[in-house]
């Protein structure tokens, strides 16, 4: 049986537990902060917040590897590229000759980076706590069309069946003979033979899902009772609005010249 | 009583082609019939399920000639979707009917039946009947996609019989089953019937439908060879010659019994004692 | 039927089914690409063939959905760049409508148009995001070249996006299109969202007597 795509942690924590939309909301607020915010510092602050928040829902541990993984590779880069090219560049803070890196390029570079930690763990926070299953059904209970629930529910469970099955047909080519490693050329001609019998067949194949979804009545309006029931409580939904509220706060004091 | 299935004067063709698949067919199905349809490849034997279903005018897009009434109803009055509340459609291939948007065979089962609106309690009762009625209850908690072609199939039907059909449509439902699942099958079948719930079936496998349909149909190039008892129709030399027959006929014929030969089990055994 | 025609909602159970295996195509073809070590994303094979095949909506809402579930599982700074997937799904719906995937030289167009889609749409993302680079070494290594030699930022971010789209978007039109091609025609007709179909009937169905 395929993994699963989703990457939610089992867990009982507050997180785990709280709504899908207060994760939510609560992801795009502080990636918003996180990108308002004018200097390093504040952005320091949502970091570690949601580090803190992170750390409540006792996937800290899974998190950090993963992280790591994603920003180090792109604060490198940003920081050789803004360090070396940044068009503020004036005071030399790694003396290189031609090469140097300046203070400022660094700068940017540092606050672009927390920037994306922030947007990183905003996105994992929600991620590890939460099914998607739950979350697509937190949307239809709003209205979502089941026809959508339906094609997320679907792309999740598609998605690694059809990786399996193109690692099955490269295997299986692989001992037709295909070459898949060597120069460049050789590489590339590897490629179409290996995706389109999978693209083909399962292409194909919709047509039948269809069918057998419409003899089940997939799309008829009626009303639908809740599948899965996702507890809401006044207090969260207060907390949803204070955390929305916190974005134009943020705008506001930008603008104001707060640093 | 209104009749569960009629077609009049109907000839159907595909977009895009010339040749009518179904060339002329009239037939009733009373409720609570079990009608078996044979045919050689191409007879339009598929063609016929699609039809009545409504998915061969609103699915694909063919022309249709005459008309089809399924349980009252004409067939372009009303969308497939909304036909599934009363008629259920099993197709041949076990994998492409999950719906895959399901972590769970009971949840699978349930898709329909939400699908129609009941209410979870309601949904339950019959999730639970139903994996019954195929014989699937111990894997009620699995992943679909852990079952065998057969359990899928099996999986698909009791999709269906969670909807309580009145008019059941099966399009060569055993082809990917082992005897096993065929067995299994059919027996649930055979429940079904005896509840009084109409059964159409494409089949390959003659001697089970001998055996099990009140009622067989035998197409060729799209029009009706013979319609009988499956005795009658199985001992039409037309029918023998372009579809085939149970293989009892022939083995009666050989050892040089009189016509008309048996074409059940039990028919031919007593015809050889005799 | 003027271009807007082309987007009309028309979600048929055919189309919605088609959104999760496009959705499949762009992971499975990133994935190889991948796996054979290529220097090309190749992760919109599924939404520029949805486009073709079925319209803008399919194609566009792959491509969203790709991005979310993309950021959801392995990569979440994919979440932004989920808008320039939508509108590459509608680029390739109305390349698709206008008939372009049916000939070269409207292959070229269609890669022309993806790429302009593409590269525009990620450069203020990537300037929000990243000062501007692209986070592929070669390009950024043009970035750097370019704001060394005092090209204005916004000019050399694009420069540095554009690098790294123009053979990706024509190597996954090429595949997109080569792809179309290789389906039945019965298949392909079935999306024919455009066309009037042949279905009228012969003679009108008589009052029905229930």
């Amino acid at each position: 049986m395929p993994r699963g795509l989703s990457i939610y942690a089992e867990g009982n924590s507050a997180l785990h537990r709280a709504h899908p939309f207060t994760k939510g909301t609560l992801t795009l607020v502080a990636i918003a902060i996180g990108f308002i915010a004018p200097s390093l510092a504040w952005v320091i602050a949502v970091a570690v917040i949601l580090l803190g928040l992170l750390t409540l829902a006792d996937v800290i541990r899974r998190f950090v590897p993963v992280a790591l993984g994603i920003l180090l590779p792109i604060t490198l880069l940003l920081l050789i590229v803004q360090g070396f090219a940044n068009p503020a560049n004036r005071t030399v803070f790694f003396p290189l000759g031609p090469l140097s890196l300046y203070r400022e390029g660094l700068a940017v570079a540092l606050l672009a980076a927390a920037r994306i930690f922030c947007l990183i763990s905003a996105t994992f926070l929600l991620s590890f706590t939460t099914r998607p299953a739950d979350l697509a059904e937190a949307m239809m209970q709003r209205g979502l069309s089941p026809r959508f629930g339906y094609v997320v529910q679907s792309a999740l469970q598609i998605i690694p069946q059809s990786l399996e099955s193109a690692a099955r047909i490269r295997d299986a080519q692989r001992a037709r003979g295909l070459e898949t490693e060597g120069s460049l050329l050789l590489r590339a001609r590897a490629y179409l033979p290996l995706l389109l019998p999978l693209v083909l067949s399962s292409l194909v194949a919709t047509q039948e899902r269809a069918m057998a979804l419409e003899v089940r009545g997939f799309g008829l309006s009626v009303h639908r009772y809740r599948r899965v029931v996702l507890p809401d409580t006044g207090v969260q939904r207060a907390l949803r609005w204070f955390l929305v509220a916190l974005v134009p706060l943020a705008i506001g004091a930008r603008f104001a010249g707060w640093r | 009583m209104t009749a569960a299935l009629t077609m009049r004067g109907v000839r159907y063709r595909y977009p895009d082609t010339t040749d009518y698949v179904l060339d002329g067919i009239d037939i009733v199905v009373q409720p609570g019939e079990w009608l078996g349809v044979v045919g050689a490849t191409n007879a339009g034997k598929s063609t016929f399920c699609y039809a009545a279903m409504g998915l061969a005018t609103e699915f694909f897009h063919g022309r249709l000639i005459g008309e089809i009434e399924v349980l009252g109803t004409e067939v372009r009055r009303q969308t497939v979707i909304e036909r599934s509340t009363r008629v259920g459609m099993l197709f041949q291939n076990p994998f492409t009917q999950v719906s895959g948007a399901r972590e769970r065979v009971d949840d699978e089962v349930a898709f329909g039946p939400e699908n129609h609106g009941l209410e979870p309690a309601l949904v339950k009762a019959r999730v639970a009947e139903a994996l019954q009625q195929v014989g699937l209850s111990e894997l009620r908690d699995r992943h679909p996609l852990d079952l065998s072609g057969g359990q899928l199939q099996r999986l698909a039907l009791a999709s269906l019989l969670a909807m309580h059909p009145e008019l059941l449509l099966l399009d060569e439902p055993t082809s990917q089953l082992d005897p096993g699942g065929t067995k299994e099958l059919f027996e649930a079948l055979s429940r079904l019937h005896a509840a009084g719930v109409t059964i159409v079936m494409v089949e390959q496998k003659l001697e089970a439908v001998a055996e099990l349909c009140d009622r067989v149909v035998a197409l060729a190039q799209g029009r009706i060879l013979a319609d009988g008892t499956p005795a009658r129709v199985f001992n039409d030399a037309a029918v023998q010659q372009q579809v085939g027959a149970p293989i009892y006929v022939r083995l009666a014929e050989s050892v040089g019994l009189p016509s008309p030969w048996p074409t059940t089990f039990e028919t031919a055994v007593r015809a050889f004692n005799a | 039927m003027g271009l807007l025609n082309a987007f009309k909602l028309r979600f048929s159970t055919l189309g919605i089914v088609l959104i999760p295996v496009c959705i499949a195509i762009d992971w499975v073809g990133h994935a190889i690409a991948t796996s054979l070590k290529l220097p090309l994303f190749l992760d919109s094979i599924g939404t520029i063939l949805g486009g073709i095949l079925a319209g803008p909506w399919v194609g566009g809402i792959a491509g969203f959905i790709t991005n979310l579930i993309s950021s959801g599982t392995v990569d979440p700074v994919a979440a932004p760049y989920s808008v320039i997937s939508l509108l590459l799904g509608f680029a390739a719906g109305i390349g698709g409508y206008l008939g372009w995937h049916k000939h070269p030289p409207g292959w070229v167009a269609l890669w022309l148009l993806c790429f302009l889609v593409a590269s525009l749409g990620s450069t203020p993302f990537n300037v929000a995001l990243y000062a501007g680079q692209s986070t592929i070494p070669y390009s950024d290594a043009l970035l750097a070249a370019l704001l060394k030699a005092h090209v204005p930022m916004w000019i050399a971010a694009y420069a540095d996006e554009a690098s790294a789209d123009l053979l990706d978007k024509a190597v996954t039109v090429l595949v997109a299109v080569l792809i179309y091609q290789g389906l039945p025609r019965r298949f392909r007709s079935l999306f024919r969202l455009y066309e009037p179909r042949d279905d009228e009937p012969e003679t009108t169905p008589a009052l029905s007597r229930s």
